[in-house]
């Protein structure tokens, strides 16, 4: 074989086959899943099922949002999502802009312990939580479920927006400030737009994980206040599984996180390639 | 119009003492320049006129207001950055506005004052630009413009031209000369390159540790160093500097280098030196007043017969290495004395320029000198008023 044959079976044999296997278990449970919502439910455990749908029909998806409540508990899971976006980012830009920009007794001690939180468990605060949000009165609300998010979106959002602050230098601040800004509308009007893309970025990644938390969702709500992963798991029944309903919201739920990945990806590279000063 | 005051200025990192008890008096118009080596504080000092440090002890004056308690948007003042920061996401054109913005200058004034500006540094082609599409002197001059369309008290240039390669930093220097000629501000500029504070400055203010050790114009700081640090600091190559015992000899004082022939100090040197009779100071002479003994030599020069020890061409003069006792001295000669390496040249010492620094507190001995003229080799036989 002539030397590029063998490098193309190489890279074919030790990079793409691998690679290929990789994705394919990824993406695998996915895949089933979305075959398994096309097909009827009926036909799931014949004798003579098949692999593909055959025929693909939508009635999984039809009964979905018709018989269950699924379209509310997809507003609620955006509800508390988007809040705790919303919390999380507030909180943490401005916590995260003094960390990076200020030097102040305890802020060594600080940030150490926004990253010690950051590796709680999320288990261990449950029955903490769970008697804090009875007290105020919070349980299955909209509210207690964003503070309770926010427990994890903070300290993680903070210490990433920590270091998208800490790449702009501090002389962007300083020349606005002496063109005639105040310390915050330097903030704002000058350092801000400059970390952008990696604002949104974190904000995707809280949406990410509230959108996909369950046992806070469960356990601190769960009746008024019932969000997709919970209801998804409504669908597991004692003695019986609604495989039809089951992967149709388990394909709906995932698809707003699916986008948004895609979305985060090409944001992220196109904002890594604006330059800020001389660099 | 302006004018800026420092008086009794300290600053402390908790319990790190950084600027110890700084006065300084600039006049309206100054191009006052800031030159140390690094850590000197002269950055922090000028921050703290800037507003960007806070002042831990002591007042600022701008232009007859205190200004310890205004932050820097209060101050009138503009600031050049070494690393330009521009607003990235922002045209030139936005970059330049960006503060007359934040001052609700009406849209007309402002894109005319961008305009002027813009025409001035020869940036008119760059204004819908972003940062990041342009060349680093590009974005210096768009730092500069930036500026100088808020028409302050007082420009503040932080080190602007240390990112700049050499050739552009030449140009830019003459820039900002040309700018201070035609704006006429007060100009607060600090360096740590001692050719730009000669040539850009009014008057220099020479930091170190925290403390002013002189300022003076630069024919004051170059001539009449007070004190070791500052003639070291000028000059290229630097002052040489020579360990050596005052002694008294038949016809006055000489200062004496170990295994070199006593040197004869001018009268009026020879009486500051009195008091240091039989102790150690520092001989100084820079290599410029080093002249080719010959027939035209006035005859009370000191004429020594030193060792070549290397010849370095620069083109258009001759550093010369020679051996001086147990040191060396270097010399600039002209490009037709060109000795033989190890052989010996006859070097006369112009005693207008000599200089004597007390070993221990480095500080200058000796009165200040009338302005010295300036003369070159060939006539050296006619001018000489001090010897």
């Amino acid at each position: 074989m002539t030397p590029r044959q063998i490098k193309t079976l190489r890279s074919l044999l030790f990079l793409h086959l691998p690679m290929l296997l990789i994705v394919f278990f990824a993406i695998a449970p996915y895949l089933w899943m979305l075959l398994t919502s096309l097909k009827d439910e009926s036909t799931l455990f014949t004798a003579d099922r098949t692999f593909l749908p055959d025929p693909i029909t939508l009635q999984n998806y039809v009964r979905l949002f018709a018989k269950t409540g699924f379209i509310s508990n997809l507003g609620h899971s955006f509800i508390v999502a988007g809040g705790a976006v919303l919390l999380g980012l507030s909180v943490s830009i401005t916590a995260a802009y003094s960390f990076s920009r200020y030097r102040f007794a305890g802020r060594r001690p600080l940030m150490l312990m926004f990253l010690l939180i950051n590796m709680f468990p999320v288990v261990l605060l449950i029955i903490p939580l769970f008697i804090i949000m009875k007290h105020l009165n919070l349980l299955d609300s909209h509210l207690g479920l964003i503070l309770a998010h926010s427990t994890f979106a903070i300290p993680f959002a903070t210490w990433m927006m920590i270091s998208y602050f800490d790449v702009v230098p501090k002389s962007l601040d300083e020349a606005a400030q002496v063109d005639g800004c105040s310390p915050i509308a330097a903030m704002i009007k000058v350092v801000l737009p400059v970390t952008l893309p990696g604002i949104i970025a974190t904000g995707i990644y809280i949406f990410i994980t509230s959108w996909n938390e369950y046992l806070y969702a469960s356990v601190l709500a769960g009746q008024a206040v019932r969000v997709l992963t919970v209801a998804i798991q409504t669908l597991i029944g004692e003695y019986e599984i609604a495989w039809g309903l089951l992967t149709a919201a388990g394909v709906i739920g995932a698809l707003p996180v699916t986008l948004l990945f895609m979305f985060v990806q090409r944001r992220l590279i196109a904002g890594m390639t604006q330059g800020a000063v001389k660099g | 119009m302006s004018f800026v005051s420092l008086r009794n200025v300290y600053k402390s990192y908790g319990a790190v003492d950084v600027i110890h008890g700084v006065n300084l008096e600039i006049e309206a118009g100054e191009f006052i320049v800031f030159v140390g080596p690094s850590g000197c504080g002269k950055s922090t000092l000028m921050r703290m006129v800037a507003g960007l440090e806070e002042i831990t002890k002591g007042e600022i004056h701008i232009g007859g207001r205190v200004v310890n308690d205004l932050p820097p948007r209060d101050r009138d003042i503009a600031m050049v950055f070494q690393d330009y920061a521009l607003y990235p996401n922002k045209t030139v054109f936005q970059n330049m506005a960006f503060g007359l913005q934040l001052r609700k200058t009406p849209a007309e004034e402002m894109r005319r004052r961008v305009a002027e500006a813009a025409e001035t540094l020869q940036i008119t082609h760059l204004l819908e630009r972003l940062p990041k599409a342009l060349s680093g002197g590009q974005r210096q001059r768009v730092a500069m413009g930036r500026a100088i369309v808020r028409e302050p008290k007082v420009f503040l240039f932080d080190e602007p031209l240390s990112n700049l390669d050499a050739l552009l930093r030449n140009q830019v220097r003459a820039e900002i000369k040309k700018l201070h000629k035609r704006t006429k501000g007060t100009i607060i500029y600090v360096t740590h390159d001692q050719v730009e504070a000669m040539t850009l400055a009014d008057r220099i203010v020479v930091l170190r540790a925290g403390h002013i050790i002189q300022v003076g114009t630069p024919d004051e700081i170059y001539h009449h160093p007070l004190h070791r640090f500052v003639a070291e600091f000028t000059g290229s190559p630097p002052m040489n500097l020579i360990d050596a015992k005052v002694e008294a000899v038949e016809d006055g004082v000489a200062v004496v280098a170990e295994g070199v022939a006593p040197v004869r100090l001018p009268p009026h040197l020879a009486i500051d030196a009195q008091p240091y009779i039989g102790r150690e100071v520092m001989f100084g002479i820079r290599p410029e007043n080093l002249h080719l003994a010959d027939c035209n030599t006035a005859p009370r020069w000191p004429t020594l017969s030193l060792r070549v020890d290397l010849v370095e061409p620069m083109g258009a003069e001759n550093l010369i290495h020679f051996t001086f006792g147990k040191g060396d001295l270097i010399g600039r000669f002209g490009t037709s004395v060109r000795p033989t390496e190890g052989t010996n040249l006859n070097v006369a010492f112009d005693p207008a320029h000599f200089h004597l620094f007390d070993k221990k507190s480095e500080q200058s001995i000796g009165t200040v000198l009338p302005t010295p003229q300036t003369h070159d080799a060939a006539r050296t036989a006619c001018a000489d008023p001090a010897a």
